[in-house]
């Protein structure tokens, strides 16, 4: 029972990935499931570096590149035959090519944490993908290289030709690995990690060299980044240069920042919200990526620990039983917050869009006429002062429902 | 038996020369007290012996091995653990978890990435004896950045004597604390360091003639005498050091 009790968390997580395809069927939710999984495992890779290790990678997708490159290369073996073996194992030839690439260069650039260590992650993240471009016939120059999943032996018959197939592979593949990576933190190796985070300085006097845990974290960060490289590889069946290039190191970084640093599970909601927006976000606006960068910024200015860190926020109320206190100051709050985000939203939309007539939740609205402007700006203006204003009855219930009860502080 | 011996040791820091020429011995389980006025190069000193600065010029020997010029953690490793004036602790990680961290070297752990802490029954009720003895057991999982001045103090001592070693370093063990702050942390020490040598480095006169066996007055990056606490009180030269002023006892 108490192993049952500790692990439903798990089986949770597990049914969740399994489940999730039979809830959302679509092709297009295939594809978004698909990028979930390759991006929690990459996530949660990253965060290993920052969250748990202390050191701030700007160059964390070399090793989901070249993972996902010699997935590729992998995957274009089988096709002709040169080694047979079923493309299930293909991430584990991600992965094992990300730990090399972990191990030669974690040997120099885990010398030292801080600005030394995030200068060489940036030298070397640019210095591959610059080579990358260069050494065409392995990396395939700016049309990167192809291959096709379907040639390995079948699995029980399936060919893995239809994506909701490659899919579970991945689904499975994501679970195994954010165990292990979870399992890592459990682990002496991985407390010593969160203690070099925390202070180098005190680790080598406890008989730890620093650079060597920091070393080892690296090794294995690289090697999940590679697992989730040949995730990406097996889903596109493609790979080029930009999977591994600066654009890919700050995404993982993003996501791993929204989701919150300190917690295990931050990384992983991070890259379901990023994936979310990534996908329909773009559906309906170009300037998709403006509103995530407006998203980084207030989270890093409002909510420094991340998605994950505001839900933790809520621990203390919750045990008291105080929840209910928040709700009503959190509906007054959000009310004007929602209508002055969707003010904001219609004024960057409409002074981007060349259309006579603006159609935004249900009105159509002329954005060549000043009343329209007049008229939202007075609305965003009003909708600002009253989310300030609730703010404050939301500090004071937030206050009470996180007071210490009397009987406690005696 | 000399437990540690430093010969002729000296640092210097560009042109300056912060220890110029130190010869000590200090005798396998004798409480031994590094006394002087500030800037003097105790600190200095501390940090020579422990790893953290190379030596300009002499040698250090501990348990007969050279250990000038070693990294910390292989001179840690050899049994000679120290804490920090200023508390340098792991500050995000709880009571706990800092205990368990000095522990996993003299447990045999290395870098292992194939044990679960949560199944070392050994290592863990090992922490918490630990906690116990340094008199913070209530405070396990409590965020070690948060504790108060004298529980910090006493989780620094923690760490520093967690893993057994048999020669401990302390730098101002009750600085800054209040006098029956003071009081419980000398307390802790005498218990914590019996049968082992204890090297302190501490300004409250009261506490260095009460614990130590030994005293060494160093002035100026020399050592000007090392005796018992009666002759050092006695000492002229110690006197003239200190501006005329007698350390009271």
């Amino acid at each position: 029972m108490a192993l049952l009790k500790k692990s439903s968390i798990w089986i949770a997580f597990l049914v969740a990935l399994l489940g999730l395809p039979l809830l959302f069927d679509s092709i297009l939710a295939i594809s978004i499931l698909n990028q979930m999984a390759i991006g929690i495992v990459f996530a949660l890779s990253y965060n290993m570096l920052l969250g748990q290790g202390g050191m701030l990678s700007f160059g964390h997708a070399v090793y989901f590149g070249l993972g996902g490159f010699l997935s590729v290369h992998a995957l274009m073996l089988i096709e002709y035959e040169t080694m047979v073996f079923s493309i299930l194992w293909i991430p584990l030839i991600g992965g094992l090519f990300g730990l090399l690439a972990g191990i030669f260069i974690g040997s120099f650039s885990t010398r030292k944490a801080g600005t030394v260590f995030a200068m060489i992650s940036l030298g070397i993240g640019e210095l591959i993908a610059a080579s990358s471009l260069i050494f065409s016939s392995f990396f395939g120059g700016e049309a990167g290289i192809s291959g096709d999943r379907t040639f390995g032996p079948t699995f029980f018959g399936f060919d893995f030709a239809q994506n909701i197939e490659i899919y579970y592979v991945a689904a499975v593949w994501a679970f195994i690995a954010t165990l292990f990576m979870w399992l890592f933190t459990q682990t002496p190796a991985g407390r010593m990690a969160n203690a070099v985070r925390d202070n180098p300085e005190r680790a080598e006097f406890i008989g730890y060299s620093s650079r060597k845990v920091r070393f080892i974290s690296f090794c294995a960060s690289g090697m999940f980044a590679g697992i989730a490289g040949g995730l990406f590889a097996l889903n596109y069946e493609f790979i080029t240069e930009e999977n591994l290039n600066a654009a890919t190191s700050g995404r993982v970084l993003l996501m791993a920042y929204i989701g919150g640093l300190g917690y295990f599970i931050g990384p992983i909601i991070g890259a379901v919200v990023l994936t979310l927006m990534n996908s329909l976000l773009s559906n309906y606006s170009e300037l998709w990526m403006l509103y995530l960068g407006i998203m980084f910024l207030l989270t890093v200015m409002f909510l420094p620990r991340g998605f994950a860190g505001f839900i933790m926020m809520h621990q203390v109320a919750w045990v008291r039983g105080n929840m209910k206190m928040l709700i009503k100051p959190y509906i007054i709050t959000g009310i004007p917050a929602l209508l002055f985000t969707a003010c904001a939203i219609v004024l960057i939309e409409m002074s981007h869009t060349d259309d006579e007539v603006f159609h935004y939740l249900g009105l159509a609205l002329n954005p060549a006429s000043p009343i329209t402007w007049i008229v939202i700006l007075a609305i965003a203006g009003g909708a600002f002062y009253a989310t300030k204003r609730s703010l404050i009855q939301l500090n004071d219930a937030w206050e009470t429902a996180n007071a210490i009860p009397k009987e406690e502080e005696a | 038996m000399a437990i540690l011996s430093l010969i002729d040791v000296k640092k210097s820091f560009g042109i300056t020369e912060i220890i110029r020429g130190v010869s000590l011995d200090i005798v396998e389980g004798e409480k031994h007290a590094i006394i002087g006025p500030n800037g003097a190069g105790k600190s200095t000193l501390f940090h020579l012996i422990s790893g953290r600065y190379n030596v300009s010029a002499g040698s250090i020997h501990f348990k007969e091995q050279q250990i000038e010029n070693k990294p910390p953690y292989e001179i840690a490793r050899m049994g000679l653990a120290r804490s920090f004036q200023v508390t340098n602790i792991f500050q995000r990680m709880s009571v706990f978890e800092n205990i368990r961290c000095a522990l996993f070297w003299s447990k045999g752990y290395g870098y292992s990435f194939w044990h679960l802490l949560g199944k070392q029954t050994e290592l863990n009720d090992e922490a918490m004896h630990v906690l116990e003895q340094i008199g913070l057991a209530d405070r396990a999982k409590f965020p070690s950045g948060e504790l108060a001045y004298a529980e910090l103090r006493a989780l620094e001592l923690g760490v520093a004597i967690a893993s057994g070693s048999e020669l401990i370093m302390l730098d101002e063990p009750v600085a800054g604390m209040s006098h029956s702050e003071a009081q419980n942390a000398v307390e802790l020490i005498r218990k914590i360091t019996e049968g082992k040598t204890l090297i302190m480095v501490e300004h409250d006169m009261n506490i260095v003639f009460d614990v130590a066996d030994r005293i060494s007055v160093l002035v100026y990056g020399e050592i000007i005498a090392t005796d018992e606490p009666k002759n050092i009180r006695a000492n002229s030269k110690v006197q003239e050091a200190y501006l005329g002023e007698v350390p009271s006892a």
